[in-house]
Formats: structure tokens, sequence, C-alpha cells
């Protein structure tokens, strides 16, 4: 397992975001549904080495991010895409993606082909001597993708990957994806269902801190037979079902 | 363990070397080129040239002087702009909001800024030396003595990066959009008022202040250069950039485990005490006559004189000698001294031979010039503090060369300013007299103004050249000696 997450929790003062969480989850993309405020992001910033959890055990890659030496080993192979990206205006699409290879400590050689990789992957390669400040948000979108998966990692975080990007770029996402969840754990926060239908193989549900589903996609849109509006995607219906359920 | 073992170990240990020597050159080729020093990089040169460079050339072609718009004026000029800059890198992951993504990257917080602040450093000591540069290769061009001095180079290297490491550690510690404002602000402040007015108002302690660097009078001419200032200073600088780079070590964001935070505190410490050890030698400083000695720091080999050969030339059949830095001058000073040489030829003392010589020579009674030796020889000392040297590319200067010759000759002690002033009321008829007869003004002279003085000049003045210079060869040795009075003048 690349994620073992026990009784995790989190707080913010008075206010609890994650309220022990359990999950387990290996290769493949894993889709973290839920609304606004259920604790999707604090969860993805713990597993991203960003925060520490309040209580709870967290075992990320077979080791403990708690200690410095793992803690390191762990964001070497990790990459993470946050919610909000910051970015250096002056820097260029390649420099930009290089920077990061560089502070994930990539093997030197490695970098100059890792990166036009990236930026390929990700179709800004014509951009790639850019500056960051020209780019439209779904660009800048693109770009923090490509820092997020230019050292192939084997923990991939991606926070709203696809807030920004037109239909066409997220059905080509949405492959890339599938194709980077062959090899690593792709976790993916969203609330746009849609596109934990088209490239997630399991999925989590939160609401108020709390997992309140998990199992596959087909399992989700079951949850939602016989609830629902007739104009609503399966996906939705069990997304709404399980909350309701959650929430009664 | 067998040497294939050790083979091995040793290989793989120098590949992580070159690799991570590879890994900061990329990182800090970045760094480079995206760096918001660059961007100052035009406004830092036109402020050398508007104030250091024209500065620098207005004084004479001599080593020391010109070397002392370096920490004076470029570092004072740079300062505050590069605290900003640096202030303004220094939070620019706040300022980007990208604190949380480089805070999953395996490389700690300090490596990142390490990085970032080298690359500004870098900027700023480029274009401090290429400002050194053109000042150096200006001046080599026209100096006819001596070679660059670089300890003023190196106090001006040591304080701009003080001022760039402490803004950036400010900008790391306080990111906000008004920080690089406040930082320049605060750099500006305590230039001009921590160090030349408040610090100053303490005693010694505003020696430590770059503007506080002008050479001794003789330093670099006739002595050499005194470095024990410059040392505290470097000293003083240095230690301040260590302990501001160790504080980015020591802060949480930092990263890097312990061991990083005992060698920040280590580096950190060590850094406060050479400040502290610094700042302790300057305030045993006392200034002496070829610059500024502090004991602990001193060389006594500094005291000995250094070695040169005079240029010299013939002013009316009498050789005027000078030092060779100050070649070019000499058909100023020999045209200058011509005709007041003329006017005392042949009278008792007056000098043979015209000399120029170490302030501290001709200094123990306060004064730029006196008559020693059998034969006399008329010693004088060029006034080479920047204040005072501009006189030489002016009119005041032959005149002022002109004055300090007659009151010297004839009233025996040269003046305290410009004019014949001093000395007894008959003395200074005499040398009003004759000045007015190489073209001075009373402008310039400020010949004494009572009613019996007017008299008397109108009265020596009216003699017949022949006359007046007979009367002078017979009583030149009382006049000087202050026995004539008014009323025995002719």
């Amino acid at each position: 397992m690349n994620v073992e997450i026990t009784g995790v929790t989190r707080r913010f003062g008075r206010n609890q975001a994650v309220a022990g969480v359990d999950l387990e989850t290996g290769p493949g993309v894993f889709g973290l549904l839920g609304p606004n405020g259920a604790g999707k992001t604090t969860l993805l910033r713990m597993m991203a080495t960003v925060i520490s959890p309040s209580s709870g055990r967290m075992r990320l890659l077979g080791r403990d991010p708690g200690g410095y030496g793992p803690r390191r080993e762990i964001r070497r192979r990790l990459g993470y895409l946050p919610q909000s990206l910051g970015y250096y205006p002056g820097f260029t699409v390649a420099e930009f993606v290089e920077y990061f290879a560089l502070l994930k400590e990539m093997p030197p050689a490695r970098i100059p082909g890792a990166v036009a990789a990236a930026v390929e992957r990700v179709d800004l390669g014509r951009k790639a001597r850019v500056k960051l400040r020209t780019l439209s948000g779904g660009m800048l979108r693109r770009v923090g993708i490509a820092q997020a998966i230019v050292n192939e990692p084997e923990l991939l975080l991606l926070d709203e990957p696809t807030a920004g990007l037109d239909p066409e770029q997220r059905v080509a996402f949405r492959a890339l994806l599938r194709d980077l969840g062959q090899r690593a754990t792709v976790i993916v926060s969203t609330h746009l269902v849609e596109d934990v239908g088209a490239a997630c193989t399991e999925v989590a549900l939160m609401d108020a801190g709390k997992i309140v589903f998990h199992g596959t996609p087909a399992e989700l849109t079951a949850r939602g037979e016989g609830h629902g509006a007739a104009g609503d995607a399966p996906l939705e219906r069990g997304y709404s079902a399980v909350l309701a359920e959650a929430r009664s | 363990m067998t040497a294939a073992a050790m083979s091995l170990g040793y290989r793989r240990a120098r590949a992580v070397r070159v690799a991570w020597l590879a890994s900061a050159g990329r990182l800090l080729r970045i760094e480079l080129r995206r760096n918001a020093m660059i961007w100052l990089l035009p406004v830092l040169g036109a402020l050398f040239w508007f104030d250091a460079y024209r500065t620098a050339m207005s004084y004479p072609a001599v080593w020391d002087l010109r070397a002392s718009v370096l920490p004076a004026k470029v570092v004072i000029d740079f300062a505050a702009l590069v605290a900003g800059a640096s202030a303004w890198m220094g939070a620019r992951e706040t300022r980007c909001r990208t604190c949380g993504l480089v805070t999953t990257t395996p490389q700690p917080g300090w490596t990142r800024r390490s990085a970032t602040l080298a690359a500004t450093l870098t900027w700023v000591i480029v274009a401090y030396l290429a400002c050194v540069a053109l000042l150096y290769a200006a001046t080599a061009v026209q100096v006819t003595w001596g070679g660059p001095p670089w300890w003023p180079v190196a106090v001006g290297a040591a304080a701009l990066a003080a001022v760039c490491t402490i803004g950036f550690a400010a900008g790391t510690f306080f990111a906000s959009r008004f920080t690089p404002l406040l930082t320049a602000v605060a750099v500006f402040v305590l230039e001009v008022v921590g160090f030349r007015s408040a610090v100053g108002a303490f005693g010694g302690y505003r020696l430590l202040s770059p503007a506080g660097s002008a050479p001794g009078q003789d330093a670099g001419l006739f002595y050499p250069y005194l470095p024990d200032l410059a040392i505290a200073q470097a000293m003083f600088f240095t230690g301040l950039a260590v302990a501001a780079v160790s504080a980015l070590g020591l802060s949480r964001a930092a990263g890097g485990g312990a061991r990083l935070r005992v060698a920040a505190a280590a580096a950190g410490l060590a850094g406060l005490v050479a400040a502290g050890v610094s700042t302790g030698l300057v305030g045993t400083a006392r200034v002496g006559p070829n610059g500024v000695v502090i004991a602990a720091l001193h060389d006594a080999g500094s005291d000995q004189p250094l070695r040169y050969a005079p240029v010299c030339a013939d002013a009316t059949g009498v050789p005027v000698c000078i030092h060779p830095a100050f070649r070019s001058y000499l058909p100023k000073v020999t045209a200058a001294l011509g005709p007041v040489i003329s006017l005392v030829a042949g009278l008792p003392g007056a000098p043979v031979r015209v000399s120029e010589v170490a302030t501290s020579l001709v200094a123990s009674t306060n004064q730029q010039a006196d008559v020693a030796g059998t034969p006399p020889v008329y010693r004088f000392a060029m006034p080479p503090t920047p204040g005072s040297f501009v006189q030489i590319a002016g009119e005041n200067f032959t005149q002022s060369l002109q004055i300090a010759f007659v009151t010297t000759v004839i009233g025996g002690s040269a003046p305290s300013a410009n004019g014949p002033e001093t000395g007894n009321l008959a003395q200074q008829v005499v040398e009003t007299v004759l000045l007015r007869r190489v073209g001075l003004t009373d402008g310039t002279l400020n010949p004494p103004t009572n009613a019996a003085a007017v008299a008397a000049i109108r009265r020596f003045a009216a003699l017949p050249a022949a006359t007046r210079h007979a009367w002078l060869a017979a009583h030149v040795p009382a006049l000087r000696a202050g026995q004539i009075t008014l009323a025995e003048l002719p």
C-alpha cells in the first residue's frame, strides 16, 4: 500500500477539518469527492507533508512522514498540485518545471529530458519558453500538473486539477491520469464527479472531515439508484444519496 | 574493508558530489536569470556615474583618494536599493504563494533560499565590481605613481553583502508587500542617521560606517595605506552577513533537520562575535597622522615611510620637487610659485629649494608649510583630503600656494586659511603688498583694514621695487621675528 492512514485528525484551532480518517490505497487513480469544506484539501495537504496530522498514524510509500529522513525520501517520490497554484511570474514554463525537478533532487542528467516530457504531456511544448505571467488560468493549471509529474512520482496528489481546463483539455488530462495510475498512486481531490467516473478506479467521499463512502465508482453509482432527479448523472445521484444518508 | 570496496565508496561519494554541484549550478542559473536585481542594474549604474564616478574623477589621480569613493559613495548610494530588492526576493515564496508547493519538495527551505540569496548577492557584487573596474580603469590611465588599493574594495563588497543578506532575511521573516519598501527606508535611515549622527554621538563607532572611510592625508603617498579600519569594517560587515544567512537556517521554515540548525547557530554566533569584536576594536581607534590606527590590528611596518623619487622642475632658478603621484600638477605648482620665489629671491632665509613633504612633517604647528634646514628649504604639503583637494583643479590652488609661500617666508608661518591675516600687522602689510604684486586681489587676500595698516600698505606699495627689496633684505629677519612695527615700515 502506498498510502496507509489510520485515525488521522487535523485541527485548526477549534475547527476540526479532518476527523478520524482511515484510508488505504495502492497504485491506481483514487478520487476524493466531497462538498466544499469537507476536509479534502486538508487531507491532501497532510498526505503532501505540507502539514502534519494532529493525531493518528500515517504511512506514505511505506515510510513515516514524521521523521526528517523518511519525509525527504517521500518528498523525492511525491508530486503535488495545490488547489491554488502559486507561481513565479518571471519564470518560463520550462524553467518553472525544471526548478521543481531540481528541488525534487532528480539526477541532473535526467532533468532536461524529464522537463521536456512533462511539458509535452500537458500539451505545453510550444509554450515552453513563454513566461508564466502571460499564460491563461487553464495553461497555468497545466504547468502545475507538469511540475507535479516531472519526477514521475510514485504518489501524485492533485487538488482540483481540472479546474479551469477546457473540455478538450479535461479529456486529455483524464487520459493522462489513467496512464499515470498504471504505475503510481494518484489521488485526485475534486468536486467534479464526471472526472471520477472517467478516470478513477476507486473513490472516497468526504463530508465534515470524515470519509462517508469508500468504494468503486460503480458502487457509488449504485448507491444513487432510486434517488435524485431524472436529469442528474448516475454518479451525482450516488454522491447526493451518500451525503444525504451521512447527514441524516 | 577491502580496497575495492573503498574505491567503490569513494567513486559513489564523488558521483554524489558532482550531481549535487550540477544541481546547485542549474538552480543558481535559473535564479540568476530571473532575479529582480537585474532590473536594478541600470539604476545602480546611473547612480554610480552621477555620484561616485564623477566625485572620484574630480579628485586628483591618486589611487587612495579615488578608491575612497567605493565605500563612501558606492555603498551608501547602493545600500537602500540593494536592501529593498533583496527583501523583495526574500519574500518571494510568500508573495507568490508558493510556500505550500515548495514545502513538498525534499530540498529544505534553507537550500532554496540560499540559491535565491546567492543569485541576488551575485548580481549585487557583479554590479559593484563592474563599478570598481570602471573606476580603477579610468584611474589607471591617469595615475603617475602607486598601485590600486584593495581594502576599500573589500570593505565595500562586505558592506553590500551585509545589506543584501539582511534585506533578504527581512523579506523572508517579515514577508509582506510593504517589506521591501520598509527595508529600503530603514537602511537609508540607518545610513544617514544611525551611522553619521546617532552612532557618531557615542564616539568612534561612526567609523564603522563605510562613509567614514576617508584615507589619512599621507596614506598611499608618503606612508602605506593603513588597513586597520578597513579590516575592522570588513570584519563587522562580514559578521553581520554571516549572522543574517544563519538566521535563515534557524527559522522553522528552513527545514534541514537538527544538523543544519546546529551549524546555523554556530555560524550565526561566530558572525555576531565577529561583528561584536570589530565594534569593540573600532571603539579603541585613534586617528593618527597616516589614518585610523587600531592598536590590536596595527602593523608597525605600516608606519615606515614609502620610498619614492620626487619629480622636480625649475621655478626661476629654484628647484621645485613634488611627489611623483602629483607629477601632472608640477607645471601648475612651478607656475604658481615662480612669481613669489622671484619676489623673495636674495632675501635672508629665502628658500633655495621647494619640496612637497608629508603633512605629518609640517603639521606640527597645524600649518601646511614651513621653511626648514640650512640652506633653507620651503616645505609644503598638498591638501589631499577629498573635501579640500578640489582646490587643485581651480584658481584657488594657485592662490593658496602663493599665499602660503609668502606668509611662511615673510611671516614665518603659513596661514590656516586664505589671506595673510596671521602674524602681526607689519607682517600682514608686507605680505599684502607682495601678494598684490603677483596679481592677487583684496577679495582673496583679506588684508588688514584699520587705518594705520591701510596707510602702511599704501606707503610700502608706493616704494620702488628695488628700494622695497633692499629694505626687506635688511629687515626680513626682524620682520619674521615680529620685531618690526607698522610705524617702522618705510
